[in-house]
């Protein structure tokens, strides 16, 4: 602003006094209604703030992985001596975008910052990209998530090729080779392309919760060759002869450790990295990872800054962290759709996790009201082995419990306790020492469990973490 | 029960149609049977099978919910191809359960907002056309009492933008207690003609409500004369997530707050 603005200096008084009123009056961490006030004041205020960080903006959407592969990239910008900012609380809205603006701004409407990354919402993303007029956007991933509310993953994927046609001519896109309808999405000439090339990752198959996969050209059957997670492999389109784009920045080897960490390989333009020691664990993983290096080549960084980002980066909130509760210690991971829960079934039980696993369902908003998806997930898995009990927890554990039932398991495994606290005593006391008890948990159960941990002092709320 | 006795569900096109967890009513139907001393042979009736003999061979049928593209991909061989068998089937009494977009498949034809028109089976004289509002949320229903359901409370969840308008005569399957139902605002849900009901309670209905799953195998058996234990089962565990389904309906919908805030995208959908 060369300019003094005072709508833009009101606005973003009004949105900065009512984060911290907010959170005087134990509301929260004000992570949406500044961006709500802000907005009512003056509605330009998003647009005229994304003008400020001097390098530009990063937007990362798609359905799964978003706070992650943002943390990774904030993580890699701060190594490469760049001032990073964003909503690390994860409120992905257009009015969680525009409190993160505002709450990183001073009072003129400026942001001290090289970079601002931002993960917006998948249906949110086209709106995001006109206001902010992003340099980069990366897109992950469509996968089912919320049908209540985003309804169909063809849909998603459309709304997904808007935010890239909003985008600024010299925008770079970052996509995903791996997952058909995002590697189809015309990214222009500045697209670039990430994905997993370790087929000792293959799964030998779609899992249940995978759409039909359908060529996103001509609407053919498409033929995988290998299968890493969700419907996100390598593929080809017998009828019209489309197949997966190569990626420009490789996961080449993948070495999952335990439930959070893995060593990782990656290989692309200039060189590459590894194997690196990143505390994450997965496929769905290594491909956030893959997707942040692009996007921090494109952001100008070096594979040493990306190596050293790597090794600097701690989980985001929720994402495999481990806390403590009453004499035990529970590790939360959020599950909240089937390629989700499914990815962090598979990462327990890999890693041998011991005899208790808590799963926590909410059916708010944040998680989506249709808890439907349940029953696509393929928990047909724990009848065939996994922890002695599973702990089932949240506003839909009954039907939780149903679906396991109908899965095989014997009904003596499970334990059936809605309440957050009632749930991780009994985690806590069935677990073994030393090793914490999982628990895949929705977005709304993920916050309700690590309050209950911030009130017994073991954790600091959400909203300060990762500053 | 002597354990030899058997039936075949003929599960109409599970790659297509399988949008909100409808593998949970197959799991339903084959568990109860199981209970109620029955072998319930699933065969999958896809866009490349379900030849009219193999359509024969079925006791029952079940199609689930699908994206608008699929409905329309789909559309032609049901009517063209499976039609007849189909047809043939239902009249003779095998039960035939259609959800959401199955269930508008069943009418004469679906109008979607962009205008295109599906056509339909027709088993059904009733009709869709594209509404403005979506109708999203939690449902409970009463089913009909003539439908002899241990339980006539139904519970699940609807999403569409569909509303079906059925001809005089056509007997709803229930009537709205909490949701929106065929249109949002007759009070009617579904439809029911001897052996066929279709519904907007989609996905994994029949879980959480085991007597629209014993209705379906006393039909399939009726029809077949296969024999099966019709005693009452231990229901524990479908007795709890019904409640808890029907608490969190009847309490209902915080999403309507929501939307009243205008932070809902509104995405018009038709399907």
């Amino acid at each position: 602003m060369t300019r003094a603005d005072p709508r833009l200096r009101l606005a973003v008084l009004a949105g900065k006094t009512t984060a911290w009123a907010s959170r005087g009056l134990g509301l929260g961490g004000g992570t949406t209604l500044p961006g709500d006030v802000a907005r009512a004041i003056d509605p330009q205020v998003l647009r005229k703030l994304g003008a400020s960080p001097r390098q530009g903006i990063v937007l990362v959407t798609g359905t799964n992985g978003k706070t992650t592969t943002s943390a990774l990239l904030r993580q890699i910008a701060a190594s490469a001596g760049w001032r990073a900012g964003g909503n690390e609380s994860g409120s992905n809205l257009i009015y969680g975008l525009t409190a993160a603006a505002v709450a990183q701004s001073d009072l003129r409407g400026r942001m001290e910052l090289d970079w601002l990354v931002l993960e917006v919402d998948e249906l949110s993303a086209a709106l995001a990209a006109r206001e902010l007029r992003p340099g980069i956007l990366v897109v992950l991933n469509a996968f089912r998530d919320q049908l209540d509310r985003s309804f169909e993953v063809d849909q998603v994927a459309a709304r997904l090729g808007e935010a890239v046609a909003a985008l600024p001519e010299a925008a770079m896109t970052v996509l995903n080779s791996d997952d058909p309808r995002i590697a189809a999405l015309e990214g222009g000439p500045n697209a670039t392309h990430f994905g997993i090339e370790d087929r000792e990752l293959d799964r030998g198959g779609l899992p249940e919760s995978a759409d039909r996969p359908v060529c996103p050209r001509c609407g053919g059957s498409l033929r995988f060759e290998s299968v890493y997670y969700g419907q996100c492999g390598d593929y080809l389109c017998p009828a019209c002869g489309w197949s997966r784009p190569l990626p420009t920045v490789r996961a080449t080897r993948l070495l999952t450790i335990g439930l959070d960490h893995m060593e990782l390989t990656l290989a692309g333009p200039g060189g590459g990295v590894g194997p690196v020691d990143v505390p994450l664990a997965g496929a769905h993983n290594a491909a956030n990872v893959a997707a942040a290096a692009a996007a921090a080549l494109a952001m100008g960084a070096s594979w040493e800054q990306i190596r050293l980002g790597l090794e600097e980066f701690r989980p985001a909130f929720g994402r495999s962290q481990v806390v403590p509760w009453r004499q035990g210690q529970v590790r939360l991971l959020l599950a909240k759709n089937p390629a989700g829960m499914e990815a962090s079934l598979e990462a327990v039980l890999g890693a041998g996790s011991g005899p208790v696993l808590a799963l926590a369902l909410n059916d708010g908003i944040a998680d989506g009201t249709d808890i439907s998806w349940i029953w696509d997930v393929e928990f047909e898995r724990l009848a065939r082995g996994g922890p002695r009990w599973i702990v089932l927890s949240g506003r839909r554990a009954a039907e939780l419990g149903l679906r396991l039932r109908y899965a095989g398991l014997d009904g003596s495994r499970l334990l059936l306790r809605p309440g957050v606290e009632e749930a991780l005593d009994e985690l806590a006391a069935r677990s073994e020492p030393g090793m914490p008890a999982p628990a895949l948990l929705t977005y709304t159960a993920m916050l309700a469990w690590h309050r209950a941990v911030v009130a017994t002092g073991g954790a600091q709320p959400f909203w300060t973490e990762g500053r | 029960m002597t354990g030899s006795s058997s039936l075949r569900l003929g599960l109409l096109y599970p790659r297509e149609m399988n949008l909100y967890g409808d593998r949970g009513n197959v799991l339903a139907l084959v568990r109860r049977a199981a209970l109620r001393g029955v072998e319930l042979e699933v065969a999958t009736l896809g866009l490349d099978g379900g030849d009219p003999r193999e359509i024969q061979s079925c006791s029952g049928f079940l199609i689930g919910g699908g994206q608008d593209l699929d409905q329309l991909a789909l559309a032609h061989d049901l009517v063209s191809r499976k039609g007849p068998a189909l047809r043939e089937q239902v009249a003779s009494g095998a039960p035939l359960l259609a959800v959401c977009a199955g269930y508008q498949l069943l009418g004469d034809h679906y109008r979607t907002a962009a205008g295109d028109l599906i056509p339909g089976l027709g088993i059904l004289p009733l009709r869709t056309e594209a509404g403005r509002r979506r109708l999203v949320g939690n449902i409970l229903i009463a089913a009909s009492p003539g439908l002899g359901l241990a339980n006539p409370l139904l519970v699940g969840f609807e999403n569409h933008s569909g509303r079906t308008i059925l001809e005089p005569g056509l007997a709803p399957l229930g009537k709205v207690v909490r949701g929106g139902g065929n249109d949002g605002d007759s009070g009617a849900e579904g439809a029911v003609l001897g052996s066929v009901i279709g519904t907007y309670l989609h996905g994994p209905l029949l879980p959480k409500n085991p007597a629209l799953a014993d209705w379906w195998l006393f039909a399939a058996a009726d029809r077949t004369g296969a024999k099966i234990d019709r005693s009452h089962l231990d229901d524990t565990a479908e007795e709890a997530a019904r409640r808890e389904a029907i608490r969190i309906t009847l309490r209902g919908s915080r999403s309507r707050g929501y939307r009243l805030l205008g932070r809902r995208p509104r995405i018009r959908r038709t399907g």
